[in-house]
């Protein structure tokens, strides 16, 4: 029995070995990027072949770096750091020999990395709430969002310049936070959980008026012919305090449109007349609940940490 | 006008040091790094400009992203032909890596990179995004410079030239390798949780990120643990560049993931 461990403890703590699983999880790796990652059946079925989709299927080659595949190369590779740094402190205890903090700290971090990525795997929440202003919605964690208004501001050629969700935060009637503007990038952190800025949508009814003053609602995609090209219903904009309606015209099979128009009410356009428009904006905030991102955090910083060490300690040995 | 006087610099610096190099005197050329450093300062100057025009540190795009490596190598260069220890920088490398960096500027005044002012979207407007770029190209910087010295190691026919290149690609790897898992890896993944609330997706970019870190971290442990010297560790000096590129170009025009902005 004792014979077998100490085996096992030998495999285990071979650099050869390190190297070897880091090649195969290099190869791995390399290979999951041939197929995208985690998206909706749907999408390989139309994208690949019926074999090629059989395949995929068959392998789990679409969620690969939560298959056995990856899996057990990962676990092997774990076993090898932990035992590697476990072997590195007793032999440096027993021999005396020069202190070198810096990749055991390193090993360390990436051995409280992967188990933050397994907690994270096994642990993390993630829920959509659509808000319009004044709406509010619960949170598992108990307490209440209040959606106090939703702003989305563009820059002057039309790109996305911020979403902004003010956020009010209450618990049993509480309030625990009065005010937040929650962005890309600056996220609100609850206890125990983070609200993120994810979307934004906005849902409508255009209504317009045919040369006959017959009513009719298109949708967002519907069109219209008109001298040889046609005319489609884009989208709703907001046109200062007002809402407008972008149509874009085609010409044929050509995918981008040879002219676009912002309408308000009262605008025409072909046969038809702008009579009302009615429309809702709303944000989409991601609740996240990750009990994987404390160790996550340590892990980096005891990763930079022992990288930074390691540096000085051989820049110490070996000048530039 | 200022990044194409930087190609300009770049360009003539690779010139004179193709001169020297065809001469065979085994003479460093005394001007081409202090045309790099130009080159690097003018470089630097028109992403400052840039910066200034959307109110944000310019390196949101492609454009941006090669003239920031471009000078990030002219620099690395330079501050290796100074440095005491390799104030003898192999003229083969000074000029190989010339030549990429002069390489990235070509392609950054082509078709592939629009030279188009376009201000942030949201996703991009933060601070660890800048330390993400910032910190990756100083480190794939190094990176140039081990994979023009692992390329004269093998090319090599005297075992002092090969010894010598072997110290440099370890060198170069040795600072590069830090730098790059803090950009790359330590404030890409702090900055995806910051802006997706994930930090980790297994995005193509993610993914190829740490497919270059762990062939370095192969080399690390080949080189320094196990002390394998020679073809091997070359090997594995050129395919973690190899890496490097595809992580930086394949992905962005193979894959698509979160790092598309088109």
């Amino acid at each position: 029995m004792n014979a077998l461990l100490g085996n096992l403890y030998r495999f285990f703590r071979s650099v050869k070995l390190a190297v070897v699983l880091i090649l195969v999880i290099i190869a791995l790796s390399m290979l999951a990027t041939l197929v995208p990652q985690g998206m909706p059946d749907e999408m390989y079925r139309a994208r690949y072949s019926p074999a090629v989709y059989a395949l995929i299927n068959a392998f789990g080659y679409q969620r690969f770096f939560g298959s056995a595949f990856f899996l057990i190369p990962v676990l092997f590779f774990t076993v090898n750091l932990g035992v590697c740094a476990a072997d590195r402190f007793i032999t440096r205890a027993r021999t005396r020999a020069k202190r070198r903090y810096g990749p055991d700290l390193v090993h360390i971090g990436l051995l409280i990395l992967i188990a933050g990525g397994l907690v994270t795997a096994l642990g993390r929440h993630e829920v959509a709430l659509s808000l319009v202003d004044g709406q509010e919605a619960a949170l598992a964690s108990g307490q209440i969002v209040h959606l106090v208004s939703f702003q989305f501001f563009k820059y002057d050629n039309g790109m996305p310049k911020e979403w902004i969700s003010t956020v009010r935060v209450t618990r049993d009637g509480r309030e625990e936070v009065s005010s937040f503007p929650i962005r890309v990038n600056h996220p609100l952190r609850l206890s125990g959980i983070t609200l993120y800025q994810s979307a934004w949508n906005v849902t409508g009814t255009l209504t317009l008026t045919d040369a006959e003053g017959k009513e009719v609602s298109p949708q967002p995609g519907d069109y219209f012919e008109q001298n040889g090209s046609r005319w489609e219903f884009t989208s709703f904009e907001q046109a200062g305090d007002a809402w407008a309606v972008s149509f874009s015209r085609y010409r044929g099979t050509e995918p981008a449109p040879i002219e676009t128009r912002l309408l308000r009410v009262g605008e025409s356009i072909g046969p038809f007349a702008v009579k009302a428009i009615s429309a809702t904006q709303s944000t989409v905030l991601k609740a996240v609940s990750d009990p994987g991102l404390a160790p996550f955090l340590a892990a980096l910083v005891l990763l930079l940490a022992g990288l930074g060490l390691t540096f000085i300690q051989k820049r110490g040995d070996n000048p530039i | 006008m200022m990044a194409t006087i930087a190609l300009l610099a770049i360009a003539l610096a690779a010139v004179l040091q193709a001169g020297f190099l065809l001469r065979r005197e085994n003479r460093r050329d005394p001007i081409s790094h202090w045309l790099l450093a130009a080159a690097a300062a003018l470089l630097v100057a028109t992403l400052v400009e840039r910066s200034i025009r959307i109110s944000f540190v310019a390196v949101t795009d492609t454009y941006e992203s090669l003239v920031f490596f471009s000078a990030c190598i002219c620099v690395v260069l330079f501050a290796l032909r100074m440095a005491p220890k390799t104030r003898g920088l192999s003229p083969f490398v000074l000029f190989g890596a010339t030549i990429v960096s002069l390489a990235l500027l070509a392609v950054s005044s082509s078709p592939l990179a629009p030279r188009d002012i376009a201000p942030p979207i949201p996703a991009l407007k933060s601070f660890w995004l800048v330390l993400h770029v910032t910190f990756s190209f100083i480190g794939e910087a190094f990176f140039v410079v081990s994979f023009v010295a692992a390329i004269v190691q093998l090319a090599s026919v005297t075992s002092e030239r090969r010894a010598e290149m072997d110290r440099l690609v370890a060198t170069a790897i040795g600072i590069g390798y830090p730098i790059f898992t803090a950009g790359a890896l330590v404030f890409g993944a702090i900055w995806a949780e910051t802006a997706w609330g994930a930090w980790w997706s297994w995005d193509p970019k993610e993914t190829w990120a740490l497919i270059t870190w762990l062939v370095y971290t192969a080399y690390l442990h080949t080189r320094l643990v196990k002390r394998l010297r020679g073809t091997t560790s070359a090997i594995l000096a050129i395919a973690g560049f190899v890496a490097t590129v595809f992580t930086f170009f394949g992905v962005n025009f193979l894959l698509s993931g979160l790092h598309s902005y088109g």
